[in-house]
């Protein structure tokens, strides 16, 4: 049976996070997102008016790991809504069953940038996690309400189930992938350069949120030249103006992708999204 | 559209000037190459973390319950003519009184601590240490967090929510002093104290909150002797019997993605403690006194960086003051205003200009000031920022005006030069800031 109204409302830190919720929630919730998928999610700006979005939230989702660390715990307290408070059944960091990559090994300090300590919050677009994030959405839906259990797994299982005929499609792209080299901007490709199999040889920023001085960009085009990386991946909302001289300099090309729902307007949902991303790293290796 | 373009000028000014000095490192690795001297080594890792996966449960074991702890410090070296009239506390405090003065101060230490205190309270609290005397609770408070019918109460020692830059701290503010509203009318340290706030969300379409504050304000009467008499405090008279209440509505209306309005309507009530005369007695102590004010924010910042790191906020604030006639001293109403913009025109670097006017309209108790004052700002990292701060002052200007029948001596001397450079750092895990 299909609900005619939406039983819950559900605000996402990013687009992506929206989307996977919308795939488990199907009719019986409703959907707003506080970050537009071109954005920085690091620095979204706390703007009073998404305080209203989240006063009306059953759910709020978010990436977790310290990601929405500077914008999200200020507004998710204005918002003056009880249900999404830390700790209460209407707040889920996605992050929680996360094998989470680049957790420092290290005593942390600020001389390595602006990095996250609990690790690298950018893991939503490999299959496995988007299937965890799905998994641990459906199991909160379901706690928040019980009288849709049965249309929670039953949309869960179909995601899954589109999941896994996607990850056979995508099979061919991801051999071609297996074994390239890139360059990123920022290190926010772990994710996909491990399910791929590409391996990241440097990085734009010298340390997380550090513009590079020319030295560093020397060392990191004579690497990539050595190393044979044709390609540096960026995401769209950085200013493409450092990354394309590296580029060009190193001879490589230059792939501004998208990393949230959105992102463009042809980027409905995570497949959508998964796939803009493959198919361009695929026309491009 | 003037705003891109100008944007997007300097953006294409820095990638022309980048693209220059890649050029040149280059040239020079290839030289030191061809010399058989070592190349650069290879560039670092970005991080230093695992290359495989850390369970989650290891992580989240070693966490504490330890409240994010954080200082910030604000380093500040400058020149002066004199002493700023209307010295705000967390001002950069070179002395020197109607002298010249150069030197150093630790303008402030912030030293802050926040967690969720349980399922009902988050806790806050911020001490200081302004230009390295006295250790002052700046603001310890309780904010709930489960209250129903969209309300929220907050209890302890805190900023009050009138106008804007009132409830900031100093590391927020765009400039090395505080405008002179603050010192003028709402305290040397801004309108804080121990009390108790109750807030409401409206349920509306937009954005819209009304604040409602008693605060057990305390302040001694103003020193007027000497040529840089002290501005005569709105409230803190009479702790014991009347606390000073406020009320405020803020609203925020976004116009499209890049524009965002924010703005306020103050009130706030009390009792003045007056001045003090040379046989030993006051003047004015216990007038009752009113403030009305009204402040706007308005910000221009593309939803992200893709074309420009540029960005452009406004920001201005008026305040009227109304003191009754009481203790020697006639109904009298004066006021001021302030008005900056800042300006970021490239990733790291902000330029800013402020004017303030007091004394607007001038009373028994406040002269006509005017402060021009510019700043640049380079934030190297989100953790650290370095400001270069020049303002004029220029005092006496309602001393012409007979008819405001002045109580206070003239300061002297009347303009005022002074030029600061600030260091700013933080270190620590320090709680996110409202927009």
């Amino acid at each position: 049976m299909i609900a005619l109204i939406a039983v819950l409302h559900v605000v996402s830190s990013i687009q992506t996070l929206g989307s996977l919720a919308k795939e488990v929630g199907g009719d019986r919730i409703e959907v707003e997102s506080l970050a537009k998928g071109y954005q920085d999610p690091h620095f979204v700006e706390a703007k009073p008016n998404l305080m209203l979005v989240l006063n009306r939230a059953d759910l709020l989702v978010y990436v977790g790991l310290e990601l929405e660390i500077g914008w999200l715990p200020p507004l998710v307290l204005g918002s003056r809504n009880p249900k999404i408070q830390v700790g209460e059944p209407g707040n889920l960091d996605c992050s929680q069953q996360i094998p989470v990559l680049d957790v420092p090994t290290v005593r942390v300090t600020r001389a390595m940038g602006d990095i996250h300590p609990l690790g690298n919050p950018h893991y939503w677009l490999p299959p496995q996690n988007a299937r965890i994030i799905a998994r641990e959405i459906e199991e909160r839906l379901v706690l928040l309400d019980p009288d849709g259990r049965a249309a929670y797994q039953k949309n869960l299982a179909a995601f899954e189930a589109r999941v896994a005929r996607k990850e056979k499609e995508w099979g061919g792209i991801a051999a071609k992938l297996r074994g390239m080299k890139i360059a990123t901007y920022h290190k926010s490709w772990t994710y996909l350069s491990q399910w791929l199999g590409m391996e990241e040889i440097g990085y734009v920023e010298p340390k997380p949120g550090i513009p590079p001085d020319p030295q560093h960009l020397v060392r990191l085009i004579a690497a990539m030249k050595e190393e044979g990386a044709r390609l540096l991946l960026m995401e769209n909302f950085y200013n493409k103006s450092v990354a394309s001289l590296v580029a060009e300099k190193a001879g490589a090309k230059l792939l501004v992708l998208p990393t949230d729902v959105r992102a463009e307007p042809s980027i409905t949902d995570w497949v959508t999204l998964v796939e803009a991303v493959l198919k361009q790293l695929a026309a491009a290796a | 559209m003037i705003l891109l373009a100008l944007c997007l000028l300097a953006q294409s000014q820095a990638d022309q000037e980048l693209q220059k000095q890649l050029e040149k490192a280059i040239q020079a690795d290839q030289q030191q190459t061809q010399q058989g001297q070592p190349a650069n080594p290879p560039a670092p890792p970005a991080v230093t973390g695992s290359t495989g996966t850390v369970p989650q449960t290891l992580m989240r074991g070693a966490q504490s319950l330890n409240p994010d702890i954080s200082a910030i410090l604000d380093a500040t070296m400058g020149w002066q003519r004199r002493a700023p009239q209307f010295l705000n506390g967390d001002d950069p405090n070179l002395h020197g009184d109607t002298a010249h003065a150069l030197g150093f101060t630790a303008q402030e230490v912030e030293v802050a601590a926040s967690a969720v205190v349980d399922p009902y309270f988050k806790g806050e609290v911020y001490l200081t240490i302004a230009n390295l005397s006295g250790l002052e609770v700046e603001e310890a408070f309780a904010t709930s967090t489960s209250l129903p019918w969209n309300l929220q109460v907050k209890a302890g020692s805190f900023r009050s929510a009138f106008g804007r830059q009132n409830g900031q701290h100093l590391h927020v503010q765009d400039f090395t002093r505080r405008p002179l509203i603050n010192a003028a009318f709402l305290g040397d340290d801004g309108l804080r104290g121990p009390g108790a706030q109750v807030s409401w969300l409206a349920p509306l379409p937009f954005f819209l909150t009304f604040y409602a504050e008693a605060l057990s304000v305390s302040n001694a009467p103003a020193s007027i002797d000497g040529p840089l008499p002290e501005p005569v405090k709105s409230f803190g008279a009479n702790v014991a019997q009347r606390p000073t209440l406020t009320a405020e509505a803020k609203f925020f209306l976004p116009f499209g993605e890049e524009w965002s309005l924010y703005g306020g309507l103050n009130f706030a009530s009390g009792e003045s403690p007056g001045l003090s005369v040379a046989s030993g007695g006051t003047m004015g102590a216990g007038r009752q006194t009113q403030l009305f004010g009204a402040d706007v924010y308005v910000k221009w910042k593309p939803a992200n960086v893709a074309q420009t790191y540029g960005s452009v906020a406004f920001q201005a604030e008026v305040v009227v003051r109304h003191l009754a006639a009481g203790d020697g001293l006639a109904d009298d109403w004066d006021g001021g205003a302030y008005g900056q913009a800042v300006v970021q025109f490239a990733r790291r670097w902000f330029v800013g200009a402020r004017g303030d006017l007091i004394g607007l309209p001038a009373s028994s108790v406040t002269a006509r000031t005017a402060r021009g004052a510019v700043d640049l700002t380079f934030q190297g990292s989100e953790f650290m920022r370095i400001r270069a701060y020049a303002e004029l002052e220029k005092g006496n200007i309602s001393f012409a005006d007979q008819s405001v029948g002045m109580l206070l001596p003239a300061v002297q001397p009347s303009w005022a030069p002074a030029l600061f450079f600030q260091l700013e750092i933080s270190i620590g895990a320090h709680g996110a800031h409202p927009f």
